[in-house]
């Protein structure tokens, strides 16, 4: 590339860099601030400032680390990270164990009706959750799961896994059937042909779905605030809205914060994995 | 074939980082799902809690997250645990966000489970058939500590059934937070509704516009059905039947809405028509409104920020007097339910029964916010109440007295003179009250238009509630 190339690739993306990464230097900006800066509507919001609103570059010495400390030792946040996690993991798990087969089997063993049946699955994906929250309700209640973390690793798969299934469909049917049939004839079972052919050059779906899966647990609101109703078996999405504002208070530092501390790991787990997930986007499953 | 899978599937004997990360998922799964199996060795039945003592039951509370976090702490802590060793029962509370309360409250309903005691911030009367009457324990509290609040009795008695549908346990007066400051700066006074109307531009001109609210949320409502009282105009009467749109009612609410409309034209911003329940709050702290109602969370953060040129300068009043009287709403109505599907409804009764005898300390430990809706809960009642109040070191000193005498003089009920009905409930729950202040301030409606479409909403309601019995 050249210095030419470097410099406008650079002009197109910088902007898009800043604006993308802005909420984040505000939300870390914030979680340090001290009350007294932040809720004085003088000061700068993007800076540190001392009591009379003047920025100083000691800046570290007009911030405070006592609203983080907080979160960690007043809250359950700690607790809701763990929850959320082990959450994702289950259902990431269940939502390939049952996903994978059948996207497979509707992409190559169902014949002429596989797609529509596919694409009947993908529309159960389409239903409100707000209309399935009632039959799920009485269902949780009947298993006595309330307030338990394994009613949303019960109910999150419900929503998983008609779009799993779907995306996966489209990605097995991207893959030659030459590729199995050698497989085959090399005397692979289909179930070892599966494991050893398809599934790897099928990975950046499996990723996407992955993701997909841990996004949704880590964002749903729903049913994590109404199946779980202590604050030591929350998610974090219906912890920090629930424990960081208590009626008309606002904990801002400590919200931001619980913003940005699940995001960090989140963002370098997802780097680990970017030389797939551009692979399969922009290169195709099979190369 | 071999080639072609050598080239898809690449095995490493080293350890890579999506190793690395799958191993270390794994283990974090396996030891957070069942590293804690040990402490649920008891089984079904859970764990004996207090040592050679079966228990007696298990009782499960749901209520709001306190603005005073220590007062959760040491209700969660100390006295629920208390409560539980005295009663050998296993309680848990649960906090949720007040803005959830509602839609939660309505969820357990529809799958029939959830708590034992659902605590309400405003009186929840359209769940009464949800609910178990509470009328035997509130006779045996009114036995040991005398009449019920005024303002409990009538948010919590349904005159129809004859029974009370909830269990009142707190209410928290709605004063006028003001900057004394700016209101001597502009010569102003907040004694009546009209010295408002007089004061709000000269605030705005000064760069702190007064912020009431007229936006779906609880702070307006209370707000503006209070200045609807205080210029006569009643959603309904003492027998509970809508009379808004009739006579003198309709002309007082016409009033209201005139007034109303005047003061955000001259003295505030288009803000007021999209703010939550905290933004009066927010921006009272931050230094930019010279008046807000809210209950003493405004005083309490400003207290709590350390910026004392604010908290020093933030003073307490009653009610501006509208031409018929002066009253307001209480701001918040602690109102227990005891579902009808509760497990465990003999020990929600007790513990009900339990607090309310005791309640001096939960006035205490909640900073002078939970008044007791049983005045007689604090011996001496209003004159001791008014001594504690007194004794807040924050200045300016004695500002907190003021609240004794809005509880006891100004301080009423939605739906007054009648009781909160599930009509008014629901009128509440709509936002029905602010959407008809704010079509009048914004110009999309004369105040006599929006008075008629009002009452013509609030008549549909009525009708419906009466056809089910309960007003």
């Amino acid at each position: 590339m050249t210095k030419r190339q470097t410099f406008f690739t650079y002009l197109v993306v910088g902007p898009f860099a800043i604006v993308l990464a802005f909420p984040f230097y505000f939300a870390l900006v914030t979680m340090f601030k001290t009350d007294l800066d932040l809720a004085n509507a003088q000061h700068s919001p993007f800076l540190y400032n001392d009591l009379e609103g003047n920025f100083h570059w000691d800046f570290w010495n007009y911030a405070t680390t006592g609203e983080v400390t907080f979160l960690f030792t007043d809250t359950n946040f700690p607790t809701w990270i763990v929850n959320t996690v082990l959450v994702a993991a289950a259902v990431v798990g269940i939502t390939l164990l049952l996903a994978l087969p059948a996207g497979y089997a509707l992409a190559r063993l169902a014949g002429g009706w596989g797609q529509s049946a596919g694409v009947a699955i993908f529309l159960v994906y389409l239903l409100p959750p707000t209309l399935l929250f009632l039959p799920l309700s009485r269902l949780i209640t009947n298993l006595d799961l309330k307030d338990s973390l394994w009613s949303l690793i019960l109910v999150y798969p419900s929503f998983t896994i008609p779009f799993a299934t779907w995306l996966l469909m489209g990605f097995f049917k991207t893959i030659p059937h030459e590729l199995e049939e050698a497989a085959l004839v090399d005397g692979c079972s289909r179930l070892s042909a599966l494991v050893r052919i398809i599934f790897p050059v099928s990975l950046p779906g499996i990723l996407t779905v992955v993701i997909f899966a841990f996004s949704l647990c880590v964002n749903e609101f729903i049913y994590a605030f109404t199946f779980v109703s202590s604050s030591e078996q929350r998610t974090i999405s219906a912890g920090i809205p629930n424990d960081l504002i208590r009626g008309d208070v606002f904990y801002w530092q400590s919200l931001m914060a619980a913003t940005v501390i699940p995001a960090i790991p989140l963002a370098l787990l997802y780097n680990a994995f970017l030389d797939r997930f551009i692979k399969g986007f922009t290169g195709g499953a099979f190369r | 074939m071999t080639d072609t899978a050598d080239e898809l599937v690449s095995p490493s004997s080293a350890l890579t980082r999506e190793d690395l990360l799958k191993r270390g998922a794994a283990a974090a799964f396996a030891v957070g799902m069942f590293g804690g199996l040990s402490e649920k060795a008891f089984g079904f039945a859970g764990p004996h809690r207090y040592t050679h003592r079966q228990l007696a039951g298990e009782l499960r509370i749901m209520t709001w997250a306190h603005f005073v976090p220590a007062y959760d702490q040491w209700l969660d802590n100390v006295y629920v645990k208390q409560w539980g060793e005295q009663n050998d029962v296993d309680v848990k509370v649960d906090h949720i966000n007040n803005a959830f309360l509602y839609s939660t409250g309505a969820s357990q309903v529809a799958a029939q489970s959830g708590h034992d005691l659902f605590w309400f911030i405003s009186p929840p009367s359209t769940f009464q058939r949800q609910a178990i009457p509470v009328t035997d324990i509130v006779q045996e509290v009114s036995r040991k500590l005398g009449r019920m609040a005024k303002v409990a009795r009538k948010s919590t008695y349904n005159p129809r059934t004859k029974q009370f549908y909830g269990f009142p346990d707190d209410y928290a007066p709605d004063p006028v937070h003001y900057r004394k400051s700016f209101i001597e700066e502009v010569g102003g006074s907040l004694r009546t509704w009209e010295d408002v109307r007089r004061a709000a531009p000269k605030l705005k001109a000064i760069g702190h516009p007064m912020g009431l609210g007229m936006s779906n949320e609880i702070d307006s409502n209370m707000l503006l059905t209070s200045l609807l009282y205080c210029y006569g105009g009643f959603i309904q009467n003492e027998e509970n039947k809508i009379v808004i749109g009739q006579g003198k009612n309709r002309t007082g609410a016409i009033e209201a809405l005139q007034l109303m409309r005047d003061i955000f034209r001259n003295g505030m911003t288009d803000e007021v028509f999209a703010w939550t329940a905290a933004s009066n709050n927010q921006a009272f702290v931050a230094g930019r409104l010279s008046v807000a109602l809210n209950a003493i969370s405004i005083t309490r953060t400003a207290e709590n920020s350390g910026n004392t040129a604010l908290s020093d300068d933030t003073w307490l009043a009653s009610i501006p007097r509208g031409p018929v009287m002066r009253m307001g709403n209480e701001h918040v109505m602690g109102v227990y339910l005891i579902w009808k599907f509760a497990q465990n409804k003999e020990n929600a009764k007790k513990f009900l029964v339990d607090t309310m005898l005791g309640y001096r300390e939960h006035f205490i430990r909640s900073q002078y916010y939970n008044f007791p809706a049983w005045t007689g809960a604090i011996q001496g009642g209003f004159k001791t109440i008014r001594q504690m109040t007194a004794q807040d070191t924050h200045k300016p000193k004695g500002k907190y007295t003021i609240l004794t005498t809005i509880a006891e003089k100004y301080t009423t009920n939605p739906g007054f003179p009648g009781n909160t009905t599930p009509v008014m409930d629901e009128i509440f729950n709509t936002y029905l009250i602010p959407q008809m202040f704010a079509e009048v301030a914004q110009g999309k409606s004369t105040p006599a238009e929006a008075v008629r479409a009002f009452d013509r909403k609030a008549q549909a309601i009525y009708r419906k509630w009466r056809n089910r019995g309960l007003v």
